[in-house]
């Protein structure tokens, strides 16, 4: 499993101790190392405080996150470091970037950035550096985070900042090549990280040996299993990630990901009545949050899309959405309608889930405001393609106006990428393939979008863009609806010609 | 809860994003598509100061500089290798863009493209028909 992400431009990451720091003896003094000129190589980057214990602590919270990966522990510690000294200018930049609580993130950002005078030029690149990317000021951060980089490129912290930042971009060859370059091979954090980064390239056998390293670092966490797990999944090698999901839990029972990861492994292998079993078990052992809760609730009504099974698809979403709306959660509510409107067939019934899906949203009940955006951004997309199934020129034009101006207003990544599939999409279907290539190349996470942008590829006869783009997709193992709803139609029409439905629609299921 | 926080991750690989950089000296800060073009066929040989334009790129057999060199001269692989072998005093190949970079920074009229994450302050970033490489619409993106 991977650790979390922070709002901050997705930013992710994680530090330990840096051995040989110098240490200013002087009590009431900064305790840092004199700033670096640029391009000069040094060994660590400073850190500023004037407060030995919270340094210590901040040490140890590193520590924790990076060589241990006990990410909650290390939280908690640098909470206490913060209070120790409430001027430690990075030991608030890490909490922003490790805390799992969005509302602290963006306090400790703030106070960061309001006491990065206290600490060297270094650390204070580091900050502006995070401080850019949540302004979406990407080049400015860019260069100042390539700028920390080049000034300690051996660095466990930096390296570790900067491949999470990278990841956190997609920007998976340079997260290798940072991590590479760096020489660190003992920190199981990066192991981590870097195990996903290579599986992401595709590049599995590097993968798998990261992995190994990772178990033979951590023998007694369930992490690394967890980790090689969905790698080997990601590989579609499904029977060796259950055992290793099955090796995770029997070292830690409580490691709830991995009982669904069995069922999620299950529900990709095409088994979903085992699938099912897994995620029950999974259900009555543990005692789940409620975003957990509905998220393999989800992944559980994805199995019903699997197997074809409309109504089964539909009881399992209506009762998601009914268990969301109980908990006053509108965005999950809205998200659920919305992927019942992408499962349905029958355009006037999707567009009827998409008006509750909105309706959800207008409430907006325990929900942040951009999460709202998100989401109301996904629909309408949805919107545009229910459009287009109809052949309703009028209203995908209207929804994707609405879309565009919600993409340029918001300044949100997912509402951008919501946008150029929709107009990819309208572009497609309008026969103009260059122009939507230029915004479905944006937006590859999305299947739907990656069918398309095969099928484009291939219209203007760029057949190296296609080959690359169908294997993509043919590849892609992760258990999403999107991938339910796309992959499984979309490897058989490869195999079997004739089964192929029009580029355009995305697969519906059967009523 | 982790996982939902994941999930929102991007998995694909993105659209690539390429900058062209100049040196810091360089008063140009923004190029027409066409004039680009221009300069990477060597048509435009100096700058409107009258120093001379070196191009610098990656090997043009790349799989970045195959999309740039697409998307600029809508050349193959196997054009773009000949092109760039037959005008060796106007275009330089450097092994990485921490290469073309440090070549740019150093190299009074140079002119160089690298991926958007290789940037570093040592450069000034062009923009391409008034548009930077993080805005729609920006010509030098693509997979």
């Amino acid at each position: 499993m991977i650790r979390k992400a922070s709002i901050f431009g997705a930013t992710i990451f994680s530090v330990t101790i840096c051995i040989g720091l110098v240490f200013a003896a002087v009590a009431g003094l900064a305790q840092s190392r004199a700033p670096q000129a640029n391009n000069t190589i040094a060994a660590a980057l400073p850190l500023t405080t004037k407060s030995p214990q919270a340094r210590r602590l901040v040490e140890e919270a590193l520590s924790l996150y990076l060589d241990k990966v006990e990410q909650e522990q290390s939280i908690e510690i640098l909470r206490k470091a913060v209070q120790v000294d409430p001027d430690f200018a990075m030991g608030h930049e890490f909490l922003a970037q490790i805390s799992l609580d969005s509302a602290e993130q963006v306090g400790e950002q703030e106070k960061a950035f309001a006491t990065r005078s206290h600490a060297t030029t270094s650390e204070q690149l580091v900050i502006e550096w995070y401080q850019d990317a949540a302004d979406h000021k990407l080049i400015s951060a860019i260069t100042k985070m390539n700028d920390v980089l080049n000034q300690y490129p051996h660095d466990k912290w930096v390296v570790w900042m900067t491949t999470w930042w990278l990841q956190s971009q997609a920007q998976y060859e340079r997260v290798i090549a940072v991590y590479e370059n760096s020489g660190i091979t003992d920190s199981p954090g990066l192991m981590n990280n870097i195990g996903y980064n290579y599986a992401y390239t595709r590049q599995f056998d590097k993968a798998f040996a990261m992995m190994d390293k990772y178990v033979a670092a951590l023998p007694n966490d369930s992490n690394p299993q967890d980790s090689y797990a969905e790698i080997l999944r990601l590989a579609g090698r499904f029977n060796q990630s259950i055992e290793h999901y099955r090796a995770s839990l029997a070292i830690n029972p409580q490691f709830y990901s991995s009982q669904f990861g069995i069922a999620d492994t299950y529900s990709l292998m095409g088994d979903q009545v085992r699938a099912r079993k897994e995620y029950e078990i999974g259900f009555q052992k543990f005692s789940l949050p409620e975003l957990q809760q509905i998220l393999w609730k989800t992944r559980e009504a994805a199995t019903f899309v699997r197997e074809g099974d409309y109504d089964g698809t539909e009881h399992a979403f209506q009762g998601i959405a009914d268990y969301a709306h109980s908990k006053q959660n509108s965005q999950a509510e809205a998200d659920t309608y919305r992927q019942m409107a992408m499962c349905q067939q029958n355009p006037k019934e999707a567009l009827v889930y998409l008006g509750k899906a909105e309706a959800a949203t207008q409430d907006g009940k325990n929900a942040l405001k951009i999460a709202i955006t998100q989401e109301l951004a996904q629909i309408l997309r949805a919107r545009v393609e229910v459009a287009l199934r109809m052949g309703n020129k009028e209203m995908a034009k209207s929804s994707l106006e609405r879309l565009a101006a919600m993409s340029e207003s918001s300044n949100d990544k997912l509402s951008e990428l919501a946008y150029h599939g929709a107009a990819g999409a309208v572009l497609f279907s309008e026969h103009k393939y260059d122009q939507a290539i230029s915004h479905l190349e944006e937006d590859t996470n999305n299947p739907l979008s990656l069918k398309l942008l095969a099928a484009a590829y291939q219209k203007i006869g760029y057949s190296a863009g296609a080959k690359r783009t169908n294997e993509t997709l043919t590849n892609l193992n992760d258990p999403t609806l999107e991938q339910a709803l796309v992959v499984p139609a979309f490897r058989k029409c490869s195999e079997t010609p004739s089964s192929c439905v029009t580029n355009t629609k995305s697969a519906s299921l059967k009523k | 809860m982790l996982l939902m926080w994941v999930a929102i991750l991007p998995r694909a690989v993105q659209a690539k994003q390429f900058a062209i950089v100049a040196d810091k000296a360089n008063t140009t800060s923004n190029l027409t598509a066409s004039e680009l073009v221009k300069i990477f066929n060597a048509r435009t040989r100096s700058w409107p100061d009258g120093k001379a334009i070196t191009v610098v790129m990656r090997d043009p057999s790349s799989a970045d500089m195959q999309l740039v060199l697409r998307k600029l001269l809508n050349m193959t692989p196997e054009q773009a290798h000949a092109f760039v072998l037959a005008h060796r005093d106007a275009i330089m190949v450097a092994d990485s863009d921490d290469a073309v970079l440090r070549f740019v920074s150093t190299s009074p009229g140079a002119i160089g493209v690298v991926d958007l994450y290789s940037l570093t302050q040592d450069v000034n970033v062009l923009k391409i028909d008034g548009k930077l490489p993080v805005e729609q619409g920006y010509l030098l993106r693509g997979n």
